[in-house]
């Protein structure tokens, strides 16, 4: 009886916890189906049409309602979201390689890197502001933005990458270096696609970190915006369901995103299998 | 016979501990040496050092005549097996044979079929053909074994270095891959130097055993002058077959908590803390009243229990001081004593079996 009656505490606690979760994301998907130009961002939904989804890709005719003033930006937050990627990977694989030995100020440094991730992003936005003004940089989402990006991205990598070699078993390198090859070449022929699955999942982090990232971009990136700002930026008009329609679609890009994520995971994960087989042909 | 491989005094140490106290090992050419060492005598860390995972504090290593100690691992040339074996898991049995051959620095073979060819002599050499496309998860542990041993002897080491190699194998399996590694080795002509913490092991395999003992090697011999004349009280202890009892030498006898030892001219041997050595076989058990000749040694116990083997069984006493003294019987020889519990037996030797260190 007690155990049963702590089953449906539980069993509530966690529904609830899934619909504060989810439910934004619901209504927004809800709404983002409601019928235009005339219909709003509330409920009851008038009539349900793919109106907004239209609108975004200008394939209505046109109405007072400006369409969303986010192309130039959805492309500068992809290139930047890629760039940080790549820079913030590179840069945790290397250092989380250098954190397998002891060296002198290591736990400095360890906490050094770290500090990216933990120092309020309002502030080093802000920060990064006043340098550039003060040294008379200009402010670009490719350069000073991209800079707080690699910085607040590069301590999630870097993690990763950490908690995967504290794993891997060193044996396997040593003994590839006891058959004459030099540490170089092991790195890539052996503890490269070993760590890989570590690496797919610290681009990921970066990647996502970066596409959404709001306040240390906010003052950090000078007249052109980045995605998030530029969604923001309509808000202060007036919100219709564009907005949503967008967020919809961001959204299915990431679940595609996490779906080649899962499908590379699979295939490293194969490779055994498959080296095998080409071996044999 | 040539040394392949010459240690003096190398050193190593971590923190307060000496791991390597002063090694010195000469090894020759074409040779199955066994290393024996309870653990933490450093028989790892040796191995590690030898294989250049591992600089040394002092000391000097010449392989094939040339000092070592600054040469990185991948350019020494000397071989690795680990006890986990470290197979590279995303490639294929074929793959990882082939690996030392074609990514090494000194002249990697890039032909494939050179390769190949390779691959096949030494995958039958080692017994594993028919498996050869298989992935190193899909093989049993034996099989890992071979083409952990394989991929090391395919690129020609001089030297070949096995930690524990058969210490991950199940016990039926352990005793088939001894007589197998001796038949690679000679095969081979390579030197191997095998570590391992099991005494049996040692024994069996070793053209000469080392036994390590706290970071120093206490004696280095063919195995029966091991088994028989272990150098130190400390080698006696590692070899699980000998009963030893501490007290002092007086003239001409040992003086023990549990007696006085009557010697026979024995010379007390070595360094080391002094020690009386009987080893279990030579001990016979006898009722209380049964006569003693001049030559032996006589105490008494109280027979705890014994324990069957099959060719021979061994029993166990308490003495008075609360020591346990075992004794083992050869069934092949004569029917032993059967004992009563919790009776009390003379155990009697004969003063020359005896070893004593003072």
């Amino acid at each position: 009886m007690q155990a049963s009656g702590t089953k449906l505490a539980l069993g509530i606690y966690t529904t609830l916890f899934l619909v504060f979760l989810y439910g934004p994301m619901v209504v927004l998907a809800i709404l983002s189906f409601q019928t235009g130009p005339e219909g709003g961002p509330q409920f009851p939904i008038i009539e349900w049409s793919t109106y907004w989804y239209k609108h975004l890709f200008g394939m209505t005719p046109p109405t007072r309602i400006a369409p969303l003033p986010i192309e130039e930006a959805l492309v500068r937050s992809l290139v930047l979201a890629v760039m940080t990627m790549i820079v913030s990977t590179v840069l945790g694989v290397t250092s989380a390689q250098a954190f397998r030995k002891k060296f002198a100020g290591s736990g400095f440094a360890f906490y050094l890197i770290v500090l990216g991730m933990m120092v309020p992003g309002v502030l080093v936005g802000l920060g990064m502001a006043l340098i550039a003004n003060a040294l008379g940089i200009d402010r670009h989402w490719w350069g000073t933005t991209f800079v707080l990006h690699v910085v607040y991205t590069y301590p999630f990598a870097f993690l990763v990458m950490l908690a995967i070699l504290n794993r891997f078993d060193q044996n396997v390198e040593e003994a590839s270096w006891s058959l004459g090859v030099s540490p170089m070449k092991t790195f890539r022929k052996v503890t490269f696609p070993l760590i890989f699955p570590g690496v797919l999942s610290a681009m990921l982090f970066a990647f996502t970190l970066s596409y959404d990232e709001f306040s240390r971009t906010l003052f950090a990136s000078g007249r052109d915006l980045t995605l998030p700002l530029a969604i923001y930026g309509t808000f202060s008009v007036e919100v219709h369901p564009n907005v949503f329609a967008f967020g919809v679609l961001t959204t299915l890009f990431s679940f595609a995103l996490l779906g080649t994520y899962a499908a590379l995971m699979m295939l490293s994960i194969r490779r055994a299998r498959r080296v095998a087989i080409q071996e044999e042909a | 016979m040539a040394a392949v491989l010459q240690l003096s005094q190398v050193t190593k140490a971590y923190g307060a501990l000496r791991a390597l106290d002063g090694i010195d090992i000469s090894l020759p050419d074409n040779a199955y040496i066994s290393l024996l060492g309870p653990s933490g005598s450093g028989k790892t860390i040796l191995l590690r050092v030898i294989a250049g995972f591992e600089a040394p504090d002092g000391g000097s290593i010449l392989f094939k005549g040339e000092r070592v100690e600054a040469v990185p691992p991948h350019r020494r040339n000397i071989g690795f097996v680990f006890q986990n074996f470290a197979l590279f898991p995303h490639l294929s049995v074929a793959g990882n044979i082939a690996f030392g051959l074609e990514n090494r620095e000194l002249n990697p073979i890039t032909d494939s079929a050179v390769v190949r060819a390779k691959v096949k002599d030494i995958v039958a050499l080692v017994g594993l053909t028919g498996l050869e496309d298989r992935g190193v998860a899909q093989i049993s542990g034996g099989q890992r074994q071979r083409v952990a041993l394989a991929r090391t002897l395919i690129t020609e080491p001089s030297l070949v270095l096995l930690d524990e190699p058969l210490g991950a194998l199940d016990a039926n399996l352990r005793t088939r891959m001894r007589a197998e590694l001796r038949a690679i080795r000679e095969r081979c002509g390579v030197t191997f130097l095998h570590v391992t913490g099991s005494e049996t092991e040692a024994l069996a395999m070793g053209d000469t055993v080392l036994v390590l003992d706290r970071g120093r090697i206490a004696q280095a011999d063919d195995a029966d002058t091991v088994y028989n004349r272990p150098r130190s009280a400390a080698v006696a202890r590692f070899l699980n077959c000998y009963n030893l009892f501490e007290g002092q030498l007086s003239k001409d006898d040992f003086v023990s908590p549990v007696g006085r030892f009557p010697l026979q001219g024995q010379k007390a041997d070595v360094r080391g803390q002094p020690a009386y050595a009987i080893r279990y076989d030579r001990i016979s058990v006898r009722p209380l009243a049964a006569p003693v000749t001049a030559e032996e040694v006589r105490i008494e116990g109280t027979f705890i229990a014994d324990e069957y083997s099959g060719a021979a069984i061994n029993s166990f006493f308490s003495l008075d001081d609360g020591r346990v003294i075992e004794v083992e019987s050869h069934l092949s020889q004569a029917a032993p004593q059967t004992c009563v519990p919790h009776g009390r037996y003379a155990l009697v030797w004969k003063r020359q079996n005896a070893l004593v260190y003072a």
